[in-house]
């Protein structure tokens, strides 16, 4: 949905600066490059596509509003606005389902996620979901299920063993063997 | 083991969000320390963590939507508003200018002898700001007032037009509710039901249209599941133009976030026409 072809497109941070100083064609062209990725994100968090738009309309306008708080020096910006983006609809999905849980990060403030690595610049949204599936579907089944009810429903280690009936030092550890797994596979793909 | 070394097997499940708040609480301390390895790989694990965005099915957001976004940000750069808000410092983004002491020593000056009118200033700007974002908080709460507003008399027109043809979507077990949908051609499907069990195992509901060509797949349709009281009220946005193609509506269990093809046997069945 690009206006530019490859090689000539503005980096994320250049179309943030850029939108900082009103630029809203700057920010056009960030939503389109990135509403859809955010979009699959919430809705696969809300299971339903109303509520999902409602929050994505939200992240967005939070993104326009306070581009400000993010800041390139301390990390890209596609893992940021997931990481918005995620936090909003989780806290969306506990107020639905009345599960009020801590998160991680209570303020609007993104936390420092690490500089791109050689595999978070080379890829584009479609090549990034087949090397992350892939890499996942090389972790047993009940390892990936843990993975994604932690970060797809917000559940800690102690709900997702109850869920799962499994006693809790095996979920901790196939979360963290299989993150480590999935660290260990993104760096050698790229 | 190290308590360092404790601290660090936390560190993915902390990115995660899925530590219990007792370990979260412990790590939290730990960090605040300023361990600069801890922190080092927690930001290397925030990074991995994100990358599970892409394990959601893809999803295209609707025109609707877009319009909706871009229509509020140019208003609000119409409207002065913050466009985006502080700009922060860039690591290497500032420039400097060079400024003779002569001039310096002017604008110096010039501060003090303005210092008064500067807080005047800025503290009628701080209550501008303000007012501002209440204006802004009203506006958000009236617009999704006016949303929910709209969705309700979208609801009451499929129910009252009578246009829409009502299908009733049977349960394969007695004991369960049957399912209503109210289906009219332009604005929508709207399935109602009360005393709908929760699925279990995480799994969700999802509505299947089945269509009337022999050997001809049935169509993911919308992915819903009942409120805490087991009431169902769901609007299905954009239903086929001609109902008549529908042999039927059909309801499954699905894992999160729902199936391209149903996995398991329908517990709904209502046929169509």
């Amino acid at each position: 949905m690009g206006k530019y072809g490859e090689g000539e497109s503005p980096s994320d941070s250049a179309l943030v600066e850029r939108f900082l100083r009103k630029d809203v064609s700057a920010f056009e062209e960030l939503y389109d490059r990135h509403s859809r990725v955010v979009y699959a994100l919430v809705v696969r968090i809300l299971q339903q596509g109303s509520t999902a738009e409602e929050v994505v309309q939200d992240v967005f306008l939070h993104l326009w509003r306070n581009a400000g708080q993010y800041q390139s020096s301390r990390g890209p910006f596609v893992p940021w606005l997931l990481t918005l983006a995620r936090n909003r609809a989780l806290d969306q999905l506990r107020l639905k389902s009345e599960r009020q849980r801590r998160r991680e990060d209570q303020t609007e403030e993104i936390p420092a996620i690490a500089q791109s690595p050689e595999y978070e610049k080379v890829l584009d949204e479609k090549r990034r979901a087949e090397r992350v599936r892939s890499l996942m579907g090389t972790l047993s089944a009940p390892q990936k299920k843990a993975i994604e009810m932690a970060y797809f429903e917000g559940l800690s280690h102690s709900e997702i063993a109850e869920s799962l009936q499994e006693p809790l030092g095996t979920v901790k550890s196939w979360i963290r063997n299989g993150l480590l797994r999935l660290k260990e596979g993104l760096q050698t793909a790229s | 083991m190290s308590e360092h070394d404790q601290f660090r097997e936390l560190i993915e499940a902390y990115a995660l969000g899925a530590l219990d708040a007792n370990e979260r609480a412990a790590l939290e301390a730990h960090l605040a320390s300023g361990c600069p390895e801890c922190a080092k790989a927690l930001e290397e694990a925030r990074l991995v963590v994100t990358q599970l965005a892409y394990l959601a099915p893809p999803a295209e957001p609707s025109e609707m939507l877009r319009a909706r976004v871009l229509r509020s940000v140019r208003a609000d750069a119409a409207s002065g508003g913050s466009g985006g808000g502080s700009l922060p410092m860039q690591a290497g983004g500032a420039q400097r200018t060079s400024v003779p002491m002569w001039l310096w020593a002017g604008v110096a000056a010039l501060l003090l002898v303005s210092l008064y009118s500067t807080w005047e200033a800025r503290k009628m700007q701080q209550d501008v700001a303000e007012m501002n974002q209440h204006a802004a908080a009203g506006l958000k709460e009236r617009k999704q007032l006016e949303d929910e507003l709209t969705m309700a008399k979208h609801e009451a027109m499929i129910l009252t037009d009578p246009a829409s043809h009502k299908i009733e979507i049977m349960p394969s077990d007695k004991d369960m509710p049957k399912v209503e949908a109210m289906w009219h051609s332009k604005l929508g499907i709207y399935l109602t039901a009360q005393k709908m069990p929760m699925p279990k195992n995480n799994k969700v509901l999802q509505l299947w249209l089945i269509p009337k060509t022999p050997g001809a797949k049935p169509m993911p349709s919308h992915v819903f599941w009942p409120d805490a009281n087991g009431k169902i009220g769901e609007m299905v946005a954009n239903p086929p133009d001609d109902m008549g193609d529908t042999k039927a509506l059909a309801i499954t269990e699905e894992p999160p976030g729902g199936s391209p093809q149903p996995t398991s046997t329908p517990l709904w069945v209502g046929g169509v026409s």
